[in-house]
């Protein structure tokens, strides 16, 4: 997945790193209980395929797996901090 | 000798659009230049909205500015406006596909005048010349059919349900579906399909702009919309005491973290003329929200005052900008709506993020 931001950067994602960070209550884990991301070592091929992508209103993606997972909602602001190009990786660091 | 229409065209670049920052011939506004060989020039300004606030402003300028060119004889000078459609979105969103602006009146406070200061903008920006819609997204408490004196019950067609006319404006509200005094009593879930419903299931046809009346709060229905919908930019109404700002405030905060802009702060009851001594009471305070404004980094977008015909035309049905437009409160809410409207345009010429999957 590519997105093209409104100050012209660009990010590209793989299905795999989107599936890891996704952002809901089951995958991250709520009430101090931990989520199926961290009690999974690995996930099935279909988990990291993207199937499709919805924009929720204008803050956020909704991402669908082709497992039928689609419950995160990636903010923008997620998004552009998960951005790996060189130059967002090189800032990241020397902060 | 005649003027070429570049030197026409390089004058009119001098006109700076203060709210877009830009020049008016790189922002496309200048459409349709004709110069005859006797001098006569003549052109469309084409504004993005028709209640421009310096639209007599730019007229006089480019008249004048023209003028002066040696060999212009005549100079005729057309004014028209054009919404854009917002964000520059290359296709028409799938919910409200004819719509161009979608403007949300919120206030975090209930009981602020949102759902007068929404009426009256719409109504502020249909006497402009634009074409309005008016969705009263207070599913529990409805108020727009009393304040638009609508109180018909929509018809369907195609299953779709038909907005009700009312002063040039289409309304719809849930009031309209359930009149009567019957509660809706609605859990959050139920009062976000109910919103869903009045955007997706309602033919709101093509529209410049549609104001959306939110019900107080920072819950289920602004988050409704701002999810289905990607909202042009939001007018938070208050009133100057402490106790208002600071929950409008709050709203504000929770659109910001939407990401939909705010397009300023409204202080609503800011001052009230006794009829029989004449004297200026400030009984809510006064500059509160312009204060707030000011803190928060966003604009202030205009004060309207506490006025007895406001509330009457408000429950007689009729807005008072179109019942009493001498009123000092017609006056003020149609100086807010061509705020509104300019901070509206500024948004047409953002891009959202442009997301492809391969």
């Amino acid at each position: 997945m590519v997105i093209a931001w409104e100050d012209g950067h660009r990010s590209s994602y793989s299905g795999e790193s989107l599936r890891w960070a996704c952002p809901c209550a089951e995958c991250r884990g709520e009430a101090g209980s931990p989520g199926r991301l961290a009690r999974v070592q690995s996930l099935e091929a279909d988990e990291l395929r993207v199937q499709n992508v919805a924009l929720v209103g204008q803050y956020a993606l909704q991402i669908a797996f082709e497992s039928g997972h689609s419950t995160g909602l990636y903010t923008f602001g997620l998004l552009r901090s998960m951005c790996d190009c060189p130059e967002c990786r090189a800032r990241k660091s020397a902060t | 000798m005649a003027p070429t229409s570049q030197q026409v065209l390089d004058v009119l670049a001098t006109i700076q659009d203060p709210d877009l920052g830009r020049d008016v011939v790189s922002l496309g506004m200048i459409k349709e230049l004709d110069v005859s060989p006797q001098g006569k020039v003549s052109f469309t300004f084409e504004l993005t909205t028709p209640a421009c606030p310096v639209r007599d402003r730019f007229k006089t300028q480019a008249h004048d500015l023209v003028g002066e060119i040696p060999g212009v004889s005549e100079v005729q000078v057309r004014m028209t406006a054009n919404v854009r459609q917002a964000f520059m979105r290359p296709k028409p969103s799938e919910v409200l596909p004819g719509v161009k602006q979608t403007i949300a009146v919120a206030s975090g406070k209930g009981g602020v005048g949102k759902s007068t200061v929404a009426v009256n903008l719409a109504a502020a920006l249909m006497k402009a010349g634009a074409d309005v819609g008016l969705l009263d997204a207070d599913i529990l408490g409805p108020s727009v059919p009393t304040m638009t004196g609508s109180r018909t019950v929509p018809e369907q067609v195609n299953g779709q349900l038909q907005p009700i006319l009312a002063h040039g404006l289409k309304v719809m509200s849930f009031g309209h579906i359930y009149p009567g005094g019957q509660p809706t009593v609605y859990r959050g879930p139920m009062v976000g399909k109910a919103i869903e419903a009045l955007m997706t299931q309602v033919d709101w046809g093509r529209l410049d702009y549609l104001v959306i009346d939110l019900p107080p709060g920072t819950g289920d229905a602004s988050l409704t919309l701002a999810q289905a919908i990607p909202i042009t930019g939001v007018a938070i109404v208050c009133t100057p005491q402490d106790v208002a700002t600071d929950i409008a405030i709050k709203a504000l905060q929770m659109f910001r973290k939407l990401n939909v802009t705010p397009l300023g702060l409204i202080e609503n009851m800011s001052w009230y003329i006794c009829p029989s001594c004449g004297h200026r009471h400030e009984i809510f305070s006064h500059g509160g929200a312009e204060a707030a404004a000011q803190r928060l980094g966003v604009p202030f977008l205009g004060a309207v005052p506490l006025e007895e015909s406001i509330r009457e035309d408000a429950d007689a049905g009729t807005p008072v900008v179109i019942s009493r437009p001498e009123s000092a409160g017609a006056r003020a809410f149609v100086e807010i709506a061509s705020q509104v409207a300019a901070r509206t345009s500024i948004q047409s010429f953002r891009q959202l993020p442009v997301i492809s999957v391969r």
